[in-house]
C-alpha cells in the first residue's frame, strides 16, 4: 500500500482507495497503513477510567452540616405544608382562622364603607347628591341618618317606587344588596353595616355607626321577603 | 460492521492497536449523525447570536429595526432563546450524547441514517417552531414558546434520537458504565418526561391558576438542570481524563455527584416563584433543594479538580481542555450563585433584574455552551479523520467569548444587584426612618449603561462564534492532507503530553 493517500489526488497509479472508502479498512490493510489514516486516533490517550480514592472525611462533614441546617429551614419555613398558606409569616396560633372575628376600628369600618361604595357612586355619585329626577341624594337627608330600622331594610331588599326626599320625588328603582331571595348583589350583613356607616358619616352627615348585630337582627327579621319596599311600607319603621 | 476494520488486523498486532481500531470503527459509524447535528447546531448559534444581538441593542435603542413588526423585543427575544436552547444546546448535546455514547459503550451506531433522519426532524420543525414565534404564533409560555404545531415534529424527532441512543448502549461491547454515561442516560429519560409532562399540563389540558406557573417553572429549571447539565458534566468526566490521560479522581465523589444532582436538581425549580402566590411549602422546599444542590456542585468540583491538580500546564496547548475547564470552573460558579440567589432575602431583591438574566447566561453558555465548544474540538477531527484548519481561529474564539463571557455576565451582575437595590431596598434617611423608594423611570436610566455594556461585549461573542463556524466550514470542506498529521495545538506540547 502506498503511504500517502490524498482521496483528491493519489500519490500513484496503483489502486488506492480513499481513506473514507469502506473498502480500505477491509482486507489488504495492513497497520502501517491504518497508523498513517488513524494518526489522530493513535495519538490520543486511552479512554478515561477511574480511580477509587476515598472520600474526604470533611466533605460528609460538611454534607452531614447541611442537611441539618437546610432540615431547620424547612421546619421553621413550613407554612404548616397548609396549601393555604402564602406566606412563612403566616402563624395560625397568632392570627389563624380559629381567633374569631377581628375588631376593626372606626377608620377601619369607614375606609371598608369608602371602598363599597364604589359600587353605589353610579347612581348616588361620588358626592352623594344623587341625580335629580331619578336618584335621590343621600347627604344631608333624614333617610340617611334617621331611622336605622328603615336604612338597613333599603339596602337589604331594595326601593321602588316614588319617594319624597328633602321636598323632591323620585321614581327610580334600587336593587337589593343583601343575601335575599332575588338579590343580585349578595352582599355581606358586615359590608352592609360598613356602608352604611360610611354614608351616614360622609358629606357633613353625622349619625350613629350600623353596626352587623343590628344588620343581622333585621336580615332574620324579614327572613324570606323576595320583594323591594315601597315608601308607604317603610313608613312604620320611622321612629324606631 | 462489527466484522470489518478489527477483524482485518494482522494477528500480531498488539492489544493497544486493536483498541484504537475500534475506536475509529464506531467514530466512522457515527460520522453522518454528528456531524449533521454539529452543523445544524453552529448555524442555530449564529442565528440565535444575531437574534440575541438585535434583542440586546433594542433595550437601550428601541427605535433599532422599531418598524419590523417580526422583529419586535418580545418576538426576537424569543426567538433567541429558542434558537440557542433548542436549536444549539440540544443539537450539539445531541451529537456529543451520541458520540459518547458509542465510544463509552464500545458499540458501533447501527442504521445511523435514522439517525440523521431523525436530526433532520428535528431541525425541520424548529425552523417551523422558530418562524411561528417570529410571525406571532408563540404560545406565551416561558422556555415553551413554540407553537403546538411543530412540537409533534420535535417529538418524532426525539423518540428516534433517545431510542437510537439507548440502543446503542444496550448492544455495546462494555462491560463496565462510565460516569459519562450515567449522566447521558440520565438525560435520555429525564428530558422527555419533563417535556411531554409540561406539554399536556401547560398546552394540551392547561392546569388551572397557579399550579400553571408552578409547571412552568419546573420544566423551563429542569431543562437546564435534567438535560443540559447532566449532558455538560458527562462530557466534563469524559474530556478532562481523557485529554490528560489520568483516572477521574473518585469513583465514589462521582456516584455521590450524579445521585444527589439526580434527588436534588427536580425540586429547585419553584425558587423562581419566591414571594408569589403559590404555597409557602412549595418555596420552602424549592429552596432547600436550591441549597442542596451545593453537594452535587462542590463533590463534582472536587472531583474534576484532584484530576486536574498538577496538570494546569497543559491548558496552554490543548483547546479542549481550554474550554472543558472554563466550563467546569464556572459550573461550579453558576450553581453556587444559583443557591445563593434562592435564599428569600436575596431573590426578594434580584429577581426580576438584569441579574436573572445573567445568571441564566452564567449557567447555560459559560458552562454548557463552553464545554460543548471543547468537546467539538476534540470529536470532529476524529470523525473527518482531519484536523482543524485554522489555530488562530480557534485562539481567536476562544479568547472573544472568554472575555466577552466575563465582561457580559460581570456587567449584567453588577448592573442587576444595582438594579435590584434601587427597586426594592429603601434607602435610609439619616435619621433612620426608610427614604423615599427611587422612581421607576431613574432606575431604568441607571441600568441603560449595563445594558449597553452587555451590547458590547455580545459583539466581541458574536466575533468568536463567527470565527468558530469559519473554521468547522473550513475543517469540512478541506481535502484530507496525506501522511501522519499533527494536531491543532495553541502551541507545540512537549513529548505528546496532550492528547489532541
Amino acid at each position: 500500500m502506498s503511504r500517502s493517500s490524498d482521496h483528491s489526488k493519489p500519490a500513484n497509479k496503483t489502486h488506492v482507495p480513499a481513506p473514507e472508502d469502506q473498502r480500505a479498512e477491509q482486507a489488504g490493510v495492513n497497520d502501517e497503513s491504518l497508523v498513517e489514516v488513524h494518526s489522530i486516533l493513535l495519538r490520543e490517550k486511552a479512554e478515561p477510567s477511574e480511580g477509587f480514592s476515598p472520600m474526604p472525611l470533611f466533605l460528609l462533614g460538611f454534607i452531614s452540616a447541611l442537611i441539618f441546617g437546610v432540615s431547620v429551614y424547612v421546619v421553621h419555613y413550613r407554612g404548616d405544608f397548609d396549601p393555604l398558606v402564602y406566606d412563612h409569616r403566616f402563624s395560625a396560633a397568632a392570627g389563624g382562622a380559629d381567633v374569631g372575628p377581628v375588631e376593626l376600628t372606626p377608620a377601619q369600618i369607614l375606609a371598608s364603607g369608602r371602598r363599597a361604595y364604589q359600587t353605589c357612586v353610579a347612581c348616588h355619585q361620588a358626592n352623594g347628591q344623587g341625580v335629580p329626577g331619578a336618584f335621590p341624594p343621600l347627604a344631608g337627608t333624614e333617610w340617611v341618618t334617621g331611622s336605622e330600622e328603615r336604612l338597613i331594610r333599603i339596602l337589604l331588599h331594595g326601593l321602588t317606587g316614588p319617594i319624597e326626599v328633602n321636598g323632591n320625588t323620585y321614581n327610580g328603582v334600587m336593587p337589593a344588596f343583601g343575601r335575599v331571595p332575588g338579590g343580585g348583589y349578595n352582599w355581606t350583613n358586615e359590608r352592609i353595616a360598613h356602608v352604611l356607616s360610611f354614608i351616614r358619616n360622609e358629606w357633613g352627615n353625622e349619625a350613629s355607626f350600623i353596626t352587623t348585630e343590628q344588620v343581622d337582627a333585621v336580615f332574620r327579621a324579614e327572613a324570606g321577603r323576595s320583594r323591594p319596599w315601597t315608601a308607604e311600607e317603610l313608613a312604620q319603621f320611622v321612629g324606631n | 460492521m462489527s466484522a470489518t476494520l478489527t477483524e482485518s488486523l494482522r494477528p500480531t498486532a498488539t492489544p493497544e492497536l486493536a483498541k484504537r481500531v475500534e475506536l475509529s470503527a464506531i467514530d466512522a459509524s457515527t460520522r453522518g449523525p454528528v456531524l449533521y447535528f454539529l452543523g445544524s447546531s453552529i448555524l442555530w448559534l449564529i442565528l440565535g447570536t444575531v437574534f440575541a444581538l438585535i434583542a440586546s441593542i433594542k433595550m437601550h435603542a428601541p427605535e433599532f429595526l422599531g418598524d419590523s413588526e417580526w422583529l419586535t423585543w418580545g418576538r426576537v427575544r424569543t426567538a433567541h432563546l429558542n434558537a440557542v436552547a433548542f436549536g444549539w444546546s440540544v443539537n450539539a448535546s445531541f451529537a456529543v450524547a451520541i458520540w459518547l455514547m458509542a465510544r463509552l459503550a464500545r458499540a458501533e451506531v447501527r442504521h445511523a441514517g435514522m439517525l440523521t433522519l431523525a436530526a433532520v426532524f428535528w431541525n425541520v420543525g424548529l425552523t417551523i417552531g422558530i418562524f411561528g414565534i417570529l410571525a406571532g404564533d408563540s404560545t406565551s409560555i416561558e422556555w415553551l414558546e413554540i407553537p403546538p404545531y411543530a412540537t409533534p415534529i420535535l417529538f418524532v424527532a426525539y423518540a428516534l434520537i433517545g431510542a437510537w441512543a439507548l440502543i446503542t448502549f444496550r448492544f455495546g461491547r462494555s462491560q463496565h458504565i462510565y460516569v459519562s454515561q450515567w449522566y447521558i442516560l440520565g438525560a435520555l429519560f429525564w428530558f422527555p418526561s419533563i417535556y411531554s409532562v409540561a406539554q399536556v399540563m401547560l398546552l394540551l389540558e392547561p392546569t388551572r391558576g397557579t399550579v400553571q406557573s408552578l409547571v412552568n417553572w419546573w420544566f423551563a429549571h429542569n431543562f437546564i438542570g435534567l438535560w443540559l447539565t447532566p449532558i455538560g458534566v458527562g462530557a466534563i468526566y469524559y474530556f478532562l481524563p481523557k485529554v490528560l490521560g489520568k483516572p477521574i479522581h473518585s469513583y465514589y465523589l462521582s456516584i455521590l455527584g450524579f445521585w444527589s444532582l439526580a434527588l436534588f436538581y427536580n425540586w429547585a425549580g419553584v425558587h423562581h416563584l419566591i414571594g408569589g402566590p403559590v404555597p409557602v411549602w412549595v418555596q420552602t422546599a424549592g429552596i432547600a433543594a436550591s441549597f442542596m444542590m451545593v453537594v452535587p456542585v462542590l463533590v463534582t468540583a472536587i472531583n474534576h479538580h484532584l484530576t486536574m491538580v498538577g496538570s494546569f500546564s497543559a491548558l496552554k496547548y490543548s483547546p479542549t481542555l481550554r474550554f472543558i475547564v472554563f466550563g467546569a470552573v464556572n459550573y461550579t460558579l453558576t450553581s453556587l450563585v444559583g443557591s445563593l440567589a434562592s435564599m428569600r432575602s436575596f431573590s426578594e431583591v434580584v429577581h426580576f433584574t438584569q441579574h436573572t438574566v445573567a445568571h441564566a447566561h452564567h449557567g447555560l453558555y459559560s458552562f454548557f455552551t463552553m464545554v460543548m465548544f471543547g468537546a467539538v474540538y476534540y470529536i470532529v477531527p476524529r470523525v473527518t479523520l482531519k484536523e482543524w484548519p485554522s489555530v488562530k481561529l480557534i485562539s481567536l474564539h476562544f479568547w472573544t467569548v472568554a472575555i466577552g463571557n466575563i465582561a457580559m455576565i460581570g456587567a449584567l451582575t453588577i448592573g442587576g444587584i444595582e438594579q435590584g437595590i434601587n427597586m426594592n431596598v429603601l434607602p435610609t434617611n439619616p435619621d433612620g426612618t426608610a427614604g423615599e423608594p427611587m422612581a421607576f423611570l431613574n432606575v431604568m436610566a441607571q441600568t441603560l449603561k449595563w445594558l449597553e455594556w452587555r451590547t458590547y461585549s455580545g459583539i466581541l461573542i458574536t466575533v468568536g462564534h463567527v470565527a468558530f463556524a469559519i473554521n468547522f466550514a473550513w475543517m469540512l470542506w478541506q481535502p484530507r492532507k496525506p501522511g501522519i498529521t499533527q494536531p491543532a495545538l495553541f502551541r507545540n506540547a512537549p513529548d505528546m503530553e496532550v492528547a489532541r
